[in-house]
């Protein structure tokens, strides 16, 4: 039952999260100056206007009513409507949202694959020339800030070597019909390669920013944890039965590594959404960080509070989701649940 | 000297006792580590056999290098830099690349640790881990569960063929004692190394698993090297004792004579340190002091600070080696070459 409840507990942990950033956000909507009727009616309406408004709206009820209703309204998934587009900011943010996850897994991916062979490399030649140099490129990495890495990249691929689009989604005329809402995909759905390799082409710069820092830091921990499995009493036996070092290393090791490493990597592609906003933006992407970002520059207050929710939401699932993937690489955990159904 | 002369009367010198064909020689074998300051000598000139199916126990207290010499024989600890030479079966180990090392390890020698709780694997189930050994050589995957079965039934692990899939966590400590010596033992290597093999058990079960280990290694013949500070659990297992004390090897002498004689007044003292059932003592012996740091060696006889016999020669001669009438190989001025 460990196992169970171990989910359970993380489950119960998450509801309290989104309910208190819930209320972080119904507290931001009362602070911020001006009359919430006034905004959302508009700039010219009359007083009669603002007033119907707010009864609509609810706003003439007492605040704690408000706040229930408010709580109300998230749980049927009704983040607000927008004022700009005076569309329910769930169904803009459902438009954008695909785009976003395909930036992230691409990013994931490849940031994996950076860093992964380079800790087991490092790890298993500690103190030689490449571990040495692997350390120093991922202190860089995990050095360079997001906005600087992004004008970078764009100033070289995209403007002096020309090897990739400086910024949007796809090229004018190529575009595959709207299926998942991530281009890619919608390409590779459609079989059309060369709208595949264009909106990859469009898509790689923007997953290079993201991977970069992901890759220097799940590579420090793995690297570290490797090093730590490495050294313990575990290894001795293992050595002692003849194994070489690439199977201590990848059959020991790795295995044991993981639960820390996959734990990290949720903490940091849930925080990718957040960096969603520069790198969108900068990319002039689709997405749910440029969603929020345009929302701000419009003042559509109901807008950036929805989307504020719906990312802090994503974050808590993320991290949910690695919380369960740990729990279940354990086998002191996953073992606890069969004994106990067995009985 | 009653007991004296019974032992003493028809003991056959020792230069002409039967002694088994030999499987491991080790010729001075010294053990260095490189600290930040200095080069520390762990261990200093050691040099010992074991013969085929033969059972030898080192013992010393902590820090005496009896767990660094255990090491160096399958060359574990690459931080320490090794001389001398150790020959097994007619291979210098020393000499060997650390692939040819490898092939070595598991399958002609194995080695149990101390700390059964922390040996393990967590995440690998049993089977897996005592199949490794086999695996590594290339057998087939069937076939080393096979063989990890058998060995694990042979420890006599209850229900070994429904827990080949169980993980470490399920099992007591003296459970994954014997899953770790499954470890050593299915390679069926002719030396099983055990450093302190039975510390971290309770008594009951480290009685357990010292009979398993006797009764395999007499149906296998397989040579023992018993780590151990315990001289409790020596006196039925080995046939033959070594006394190490700051990185050299004091006395060592067939068990029964050296447990009836020991020639060694560290020798004597660590066994009137050892509580018995059959006399009756108002208070325990002990060795007062504590054994130097290695770094930190006295001069002369590293043992002559806390030496009751100690003399004058002692403060600043190292002793050489002296074979006793008893057959005893010791290193100190009471036995001298006058």
């Amino acid at each position: 039952m460990a196992y169970l409840r171990l989910i359970s507990q993380r489950l119960v942990m998450t509801v309290l999260t989104l309910w208190g950033l819930a209320t972080l956000v119904f507290i931001m909507i009362k602070l911020i100056p001006g009359d919430e009727a006034q905004v959302a009616a508009g700039p010219g309406a009359s007083p009669e206007q603002v007033a119907s408004v707010a009864k609509r709206l609810g706003l003439d009820l007492p605040v704690l009513q408000q706040y229930l209703n408010f709580l109300l309204r998230m749980l049927r998934g009704d983040l607000g409507t927008s004022v700009v587009s005076s569309k329910p900011v769930l169904t803009e943010l459902a438009a954008v949202l695909p785009s976003t996850i395909e930036l992230m897994i691409l990013a994931s991916i490849i940031g994996t694959v950076i860093a992964f062979p380079m800790a087991l490399v490092a790890a298993t030649y500690r103190g030689k020339a490449f571990d040495g140099i692997t350390r120093i490129i991922a202190v860089t990495g995990g050095a360079m800030p997001a906005f600087w890495l992004a004008l970078m990249l764009q100033f070289f691929f995209g403007n002096v070597w020309r090897i990739t689009p400086i910024s949007g989604q796809h090229s004018f005329g190529i575009s595959s019909p709207n299926v998942t809402g991530m281009p890619t995909l919608d390409a590779l759905l459609a079989g059309d390669m060369v709208g595949f390799l264009d909106a990859m082409a469009y898509l790689i710069l923007p997953a290079i920013v993201f991977a970069i820092p992901f890759a220097a830091q799940v590579f420090r921990l793995l690297r570290a944890s490797l090093l730590g499995v490495l050294a313990s009493d575990m290894m001795l036996p293992v050595r002692a039965k003849g194994a070489s070092t690439s199977r201590m290393v990848l059959r020991h090791a790795l295995p044991n590594s993981l639960l820390p490493t996959v734990s990290l990597m949720g903490v940091l592609i849930g925080g990718m959404v957040g960096g969603a906003i520069l790198v969108e933006t900068v990319f002039a992407r689709r997405g749910v960080g440029s969603f929020l970002a345009n929302s701000v520059a419009l003042k559509d207050t109901y807008a950036v509070l929805g989307a504020v929710m719906f990312v802090g939401i994503a974050v808590c699932l993320v991290n949910l989701v690695a919380d369960i993937i740990t729990l279940m690489l354990d086998p002191r955990i996953r073992g606890a649940q069969f004994r106990a159904g067995a009985k | 000297m009653g007991v004296d002369t019974i032992l003493t009367d028809g003991i056959v010198p020792a230069q002409v006792r039967r002694r088994p064909e030999s499987l491991l020689q080790v010729d001075q074998l010294s053990i260095d580590i490189a600290t930040r300051d200095a080069n520390v000598r762990l261990v200093d000139n050691v040099s010992f056999g074991i013969g085929r199916g033969e059972r030898v126990a080192l013992v010393g207290e902590s820090g005496s290098g009896k767990s660094v010499t255990a090491q160096a024989l399958m060359r574990l600890n690459s931080r320490v830099k090794l001389s001398g030479r150790v020959q097994f079966d007619g291979t210098d180990l020393l000499s060997l690349s650390p692939r040819q090392m490898t092939a070595m390890r598991g399958q002609r020698m194995g080695m149990v640790f101390q700390d059964p709780m922390s040996s393990l694997d967590p995440l690998m189930t049993i089977g897996d881990q005592v199949a490794e050994t086999l695996r590594i050589r290339g057998v087939s995957k069937r076939e080393a569960r096979q063989r990890a079965l058998d060995v694990l039934d042979e420890l006599k692990v209850e229900r070994a063929a429904e827990r080949l899939d169980s993980f470490p966590h399920e099992f007591s400590g003296g459970m994954r004692q014997r899953v770790v010596l499954a470890m050593a033992l299915v390679g069926e290597p002719h030396l099983l190394i055990a450093d302190e093999p039975t510390t971290a058990l309770d008594v009951r079960v480290q009685e357990r698993v010292l009979d398993l280990l006797d009764e395999i290694s007499r149906r296998r013949s397989l040579a023992v090297l018993l780590i151990t500070h315990d001289l409790g659990i020596v006196a039925g297992f080995a046939d033959r004792v070594m006394v190490m004390y700051s990185g050299r090897i004091v006395e060592e002498n067939e068990a029964t004579l050296l447990f009836a004689e020991p020639q060694h007044p560290y020798t004597r003292g660590l066994l009137e340190a050892v509580p018995r059932a059959d006399i009756t003592v108002d208070r325990l012996r002990s060795i007062s002091g504590a054994p130097p740091a290695p770094a930190a060696r006295p001069s002369g006889c590293t043992f002559h600070p806390r030496c009751d016999h100690a003399m004058a020669v002692c403060t600043s001669v190292e002793p050489g080696e002296t074979i006793t009438p008893l057959g005893a190989r010791v290193r100190c001025h009471l036995y001298g070459e006058g």
